[in-house]
């Protein structure tokens, strides 16, 4: 070993140890020349990455790559002059002597890094471009790209998929419902030719439903969520999102009203990002947050690294993201490196050099103009990277795979740049309108494709759409509208719950499990595996099998209608509230006190003071029980007052209750009065033909949840479960029935 | 899969491996795992976190001060313990009054009288949560895991029918704070795969792993075989990646078995001798200590028992202090020392960390870190004219107590001091969140830079992977 360093040194007086080698000149090269396309993130050769310093210390699957100071000692050394196992690089020639000599100086040095490693593929070009469409027969021009492609890489084409598994598709993906029973009976006995491309043009005309189905999509990219408290500033865009998805905002409209947005426009929550109270690391205050979030969400480009430091794995500086972040900032930002300020002050610019937009950026200049200059940047026309994103993400939740994976970074080469970049540009073409991008991939055969199966290409193939896991909204939304078992919004404050549909409420327990996600951070994908965990939710949690039981004995007509309470006090606090109420012709009175989120429920003193009955004789005092008999007395006024004890009123107790009156036992999960129901959210019955034909019922529910007939192998067992034992439909067997569809892998994935 | 991953790897590591890595090149959502040079000897491969939630009065539990019993027109300033103190086990540490039990186990383990949290400016506690059990403060650009997920995920399940992270004893629905709780709460980038499993109170836990309410075991395993059945007889059993389809009806399959395992026996706290009960019965806190000490005992990886972080209730005592944290010393007491005790006869406590942790310590006076303004949240007059202001309402971030038994930690052993007068600030070895963190790690063999890929870059268990283990608390 020594002999090799010595016979070296000899040939290269010129490189004194003493002479600092400098890594960001000398060092870095090689390693972007030679090492980091085998040793880079993702899945590293050996395991090693040589991203950072540490990486090389801790090394890979044969030990540490360098120890500093040592060189001779260094695997990495011994590694490119072939002294241990297989040389290095593998392929091409192997390093020249003054490359080994420089590495080993560095590391004798004490391998000092002083810079960042630029990897990753080099920055795609922001420009749009407009390549032609290559000539074919296919309608629709994804079509024509994807033919060539096809002919190309020597893929078959494939027939589209049948009418009712497109009917699938195409309802769950523009309304994320599935399509009712007629209404997939009269889609599949339309003989018309182009009745695909109408249906799709229906579907999207119900901009409702379809609002209420893409608004998760924005939620998780935007970062909203409803009713989330962080004890500080979080600011929630729902009610502007919904509104601009169902008045189809043109996208670049959309983003600047996100990113410049006029005053209680409803959209400054993007802005303002999420804050909690106390001090919060600099990388994340609000305009930092702001520009690491719009620069992935709109341009697929990941600032995170270097929001703290120049980043290690893209090209990205410190000084880029506090760049962006100042034209967000009403302040001027100093930077802070690694939570150390660094004395030098941002300088407000766009991340890409190659679009300007002019901007006042005289110290005085108001935040309002870096904005509305920002705003124009992101969405100019000249700006091709900003539709390329966002069809990228579209083609990626229809397809299951974008054509560019991962779908955050725009910079890793398309597996069809012309499809990507002509996508974009008609996108921009059609005035950046997202229903058209909806119809034009929707339409298109490469979309009706059947799904792919697995393959073991090592690259990335086309071969149609991937399997696609129900979002935890489809498949609860997907339960309510089958079973007419619609979810409630039970507002504390309000006098009337609502009807209505998964994405308004609260994530819980299940749709969690289902891979909804607290939105703390911006999500532009969901973790959609199955796990362990979720089956179990999915198999003995409470939440679906209290639904499904309810469901089940609502569709065979043995749920009775749930009473409507005869008064509600509403959320109380504290103090009193009187309640007068009509009690003519009441027979029992249940007086209730529900417990709404006290601290200490137990210590909550809550009760029905100076209860009285007003009849024929005047007022007749009670005590408070809970069921008071009352038939036939007469009475016609109850009167008392829902009272909360001031002793309750210590910090650690913090009362929160609700006081209701039924005139019979109440159902304990309808104490508030729903609002008359919504269009297509009142419950259903079964026809009296599937109520009393199990195989009949057993189509219904096929035809339903799976948008096809069942076999009669599937029937046959189907109705077994159905009878349970007995001749006709039990509540209990369309439960079980209902639980074993939902879960199939054919219900759970968009096929 | 090269042969290389292969060697050293059981089948069903493998196996596990692959369906990763599938899931990985399918979906990009399970991060890839860094490699890691070497890793340290582990001395213990679980975990108990016992959580004492909303701030422990470090001077009235385990590192008391002088005694300064209540009187009328008290100095608030003279103050620093509301309880007189008492010997343990162990020559030269004393305990607070009402942790007797807990004294007499003092020997088992080591105790940290010099814990130093985050600066997190104005207190706020699920803030504060999250940086203890993350290791990172909120907010962060990444969802980043709980450390009983980190545990789980890198250590893999011990017992294939346990789920390997649980957490008893937190609603997680609790007002103004509930959306901090749940985003500390997770597995975060890791996946839903490696829980945690909630179990709000102990009690309801066996629910947890039966049949829902109102099924019969027979008709549970009725409804599992059809939906076999139909899930093998649909005609788009053969369409598209096999794969996707296969993990899911493994993933229905695990949670089946699971349910019916041995192991679910250990949910059941009524299978438990009354005796046994009894003792741990101090209320929800104590008997999360049994079912933690049943649920280890079975193979769980980390389980956490919190005393419920609820505002202003528990250990976070904004008034009438003293009488709060001998309430708390009630509960926490017995059922910890039971736990040592148990966990030692049958041998598990020298493969198990047992580890007494708080979000930050309290004090009369001064609120967050000493010397460095912060709004107060308590009113403190200067003396005492009722028995609601004889407490340590403030929360003070400077230093707090943490215990550790088991698993390869020093037996009979102090770390750390504070001064003897106000403001009580370290004045020996100072241990960090990430030092902390490092070491139950490195006990676990978990180097403190074991980390995952999320979005190309690497996340460490520690902060930056720049936690140290205190190694004087190995023994």
């Amino acid at each position: 070993m020594s002999i090799i360093r010595i016979s070296i040194a000899l040939l290269l007086p010129c490189l004194a140890s003493a002479q600092k080698v400098d890594f960001l000149k000398e060092v870095q090269p090689i390693f972007t020349a030679r090492c980091i396309a085998c040793h880079s993130s993702g899945k590293p050769q050996a395991g090693l990455r040589i991203h950072t310093r540490n990486d090389l210390l801790r090394g890979g699957q044969n030990g540490p790559a360098i120890v500093a100071g040592h060189a001779a000692d260094s695997l990495l050394i011994q590694k490119v002059t072939g002294q241990r196992g297989l040389r290095m690089p593998p392929s091409g020639p192997p390093l020249t002597p003054q490359e080994i000599t420089l590495l080993r100086a560095w590391i004798d040095q004490g391998a000092v890094w002083d810079g960042a490693l630029e990897t990753g593929p080099p920055l795609a070009a922001l420009a749009p471009r407009r390549p032609p469409v290559p000539a074919g027969t296919a309608v629709n021009p994804i079509d024509r790209f994807i033919d060539s492609y096809l002919a190309a890489n020597k893929l078959p084409t494939a027939q589209p998929v049948a009418d009712s598994l497109f009917a699938r598709r195409a309802w769950l993906d523009i309304t994320g419902l599935p399509p009712t029973l007629q209404e997939l009976e009269s889609f599949r006995r339309n003989t018309a030719a182009n009745k695909r491309t109408v249906l799709v043009d229906q579907l999207l005309a119900r901009r409702r439903p379809y609002a209420e189905h893409w608004i998760s999509f924005w939620n998780d990219l935007l970062r909203n969520d409803e009713g989330v408290i962080y004890h500080g500033e979080r600011k929630s865009i729902t009610a502007w999102l919904l509104a601009a998805l169902e008045n189809n905002t043109p996208y670049d409209e959309l983003v600047r009203a996100l990113l410049n947005p006029a005053p209680k426009s409803g959209a400054e929550g993007f802005l303002t990002g999420m804050t909690w109270r106390g001090v919060v690391s600099a990388s994340q205050n609000p305009p930092m947050q702001a520009a690491q979030n719009s620069a992935q969400v709109f341009l697929g480009v990941n600032l995170k690294c270097a929001a703290c430091h120049d980043s290690f794995v893209n090209r990205w500086k410190l000084r880029d993201t506090y760049g962006l972040a100042a034209m967000f900032s009403e302040e001027p930002l100093e930077l802070v490196r690694c939570d150390v300020k660094t004395g030098q002050m941002a300088e407000a610019r766009f991340p890409f050099p190659d679009l300007n937009i002019a901007f006042d950026s005289t110290p005085g200049a108001t935040m309002e103009s870096r904005r509305r200059a920002a705003a124009s940047w992101f969405t100019h026309p000249d700006n091709g990277r900003f539709a390329r994103t966002i069809v990228n993400r579209y083609w990626k939740a229809l397809l299951g795979r974008g054509l560019v994976e991962p779908a955050d970074d725009m910079d890793v080469p398309p597996w069809n740049r012309d499809l990507l970049d002509w996508l974009a540009s008609d996108f921009a073409d059609h005035h950046y309108d997202l229903q058209h991008l909806l119809r034009q991939i929707i339409t298109s055969r490469a979309y009706q494709m059947p799904a792919a199966p697995d393959s073991a290409e090592k690259a990335y193939l086309f071969r149609g759409p991937t399997l696609r896991r129900l979002t935890a909204e489809q498949f609860e939304d997907t339960i309510s509208a089958v079973t007419g078992d619609w979810r409630i919004n039970s507002p504390r404050t309000e006098t009337y719950a609502t009807y209505t549909r998964e994405w308004r409420l609260k994530s819980d327990p299940l749709s969690r499990a289902l891979g909804r996600p607290i939105r703390d951070q911006v999500y532009t994908e969901r973790a959609t595996e199955a796990t362990t965990f979720q089956a179990l939710e999915l198999t003995n949690g409470p939440q679906l099998s209290q639904r499904l039981e309810r469901a089940s004995r609502a569709m065979l007509g043995q749920l009775p209608p749930s009473p409507e309470n005869l008064y509600d006090s509403k959320l109380m606090r504290s103090g009193k509230s009187e309640v007068d109420i009509d009690i003519t012709g009441v027979r029992e009175l249940h007086l209730l006190i529900q417990d709404v989120d006290s601290y200490d429920p137990a210590r909550v003193i809550a009760f029905w003071a100076n209860a009285q009955l007003i009849g024929p004789n005047g007022a007749t005092p009670v005590t408070a029980a809970p069921v008071l008999n009352i038939a036939d007395k007469g009475y016609t006024r109850f009167r008392a007052q829902a009272t909360i004890d001031d002793k309750s009123r210590a910090s650690d107790i913090s009362p929160a209750v609700r006081f209701f009156i039924f005139k019979e036992k109440p159902d304990p999960d309808r104490l508030i009065r729903i609002a008359k129901p919504a269009n297509g959210q009142q419950s259903h019955p079964l026809d009296d033909a599937a109520r009393k034909s199990p195989a009949t019922l057993a189509q219904t529910l096929y035809l339903q949840l799976l948008q096809r007939e069942a076999t009669p192998k599937e029937t046959t067992i189907a109705a077994r479960i159905l009878t349970a034992g007995a001749s006709t439909t039990q509540p209990a067997g369309l439960e079980d029935l209902l639980w074993s569809i939902l879960l199939t892998p054919e219900f759970q994935f968009i096929h | 899969m090269t042969k290389e991953l292969f060697q050293g790897l059981s089948r069903r590591d493998y196996m596990r491996q692959s369906a990763a890595a599938a899931i990985a090149a399918l979906t990009g959502a399970a991060p890839n795992l860094l490699a890691q040079a070497s890793k340290p000897k582990a001395t213990a491969d679980s975990v108990i976190l016992l959580w004492m939630a909303g701030g422990m009065a470090q001077t009235e539990t385990f590192d008391p001060k002088t005694y300064t019993p209540y009187e009328n027109n008290l100095e608030s300033n003279r103050v620093l313990s509301t309880f007189p103190s008492i010997a343990t086990s162990v020559d030269g540490i004393r305990f607070s009054q009402g942790l007797e039990e807990l004294a007499q186990v003092m020997d088992r383990g080591a105790l940290i009288r010099s814990h130093r949290v985050g600066d997190l400016g104005f207190i706020l506690h699920s803030r504060h949560q999250y940086h203890w059990h993350t290791g990172y403060e909120p907010p962060q650009a990444v969802a980043v895991p709980h450390m009983g997920a980190w545990v789980a995920k890198l250590l893999g399940q011990k017992n294939p029918d346990m789920p390997p992270f649980l957490v008893i004893g937190q609603n997680m629905e609790i007002g103004a704070e509930s959306d901090p709780l749940k985003s500390f709460h997770t597995s975060g980038f890791l996946g839903t795969e490696w829980g945690p499993f909630l179990i709000t109170d102990p009690r309801d836990a066996i629910a947890s792993v039966q049949p829902p309410a109102k099924m019969s075991g027979g008709r549970f395993q009725r409804r599992y075989e059809a939906y076999r059945e139909l899930a093998a007889a649909s005609p788009m059993a053969r369409e598209g990646s096999s794969f996707q389809r296969e993990s899911l009806l493994r993933s229905m399959e695990n949670a089946n078995r699971l349910l019916q395992s041995p192991a679910s026996k250990a949910f059941d706290l009524t299978l438990e001798p009354k005796g046994s009960y009894d003792a741990y019965n101090t209320g929800r806190f104590g008997l999360g200590c049994l079912l933690a000490r049943r649920l280890v005992e079975s193979g769980a990886r980390f389980v956490e028992i919190t005393s419920e972080y609820i505002p202003f209730r528990h250990w976070d005592s904004h008034e009438n202090g003293h009488e709060r944290a001998a309430g708390m010393k009630a509960q926490i007491d017995r059922p910890v020392a039971r736990l040592i005790r148990d966990l030692e006869r049958s041998g598990h406590l020298d493969r198990t960390i047992v580890i007494l942790a708080s979000e930050f310590g309290r004090d009369m006076m001064t609120e967050g870190k000493p010397g460095r303004e912060v709004q107060n949240q308590v009113k403190q007059p200067d003396r005492i004219t009722s028995p609601q202001h004889y407490g340590m309402h403030r929360h003070f971030t400077e230093a707090g107590s943490v215990l550790l038994f088991g698993g390869g930690v020093k037996r009979g052993y102090l770390h750390g001091q504070t001064a003897d007068e106000r403001p009580c600030s370290i004045v020996k070895d100072p241990v960090t969140i990430e030092d902390l963190h490092a070491t139950v790690y490195s006990a676990l063999g978990i180097p403190p830079d074991a980390g995952v890929e999320v979005e190309k870059r690497p996340v460490y268990v520690t902060k930056d992977g720049k936690g140290n283990p205190v190694r004087a608390l190995l023994a």
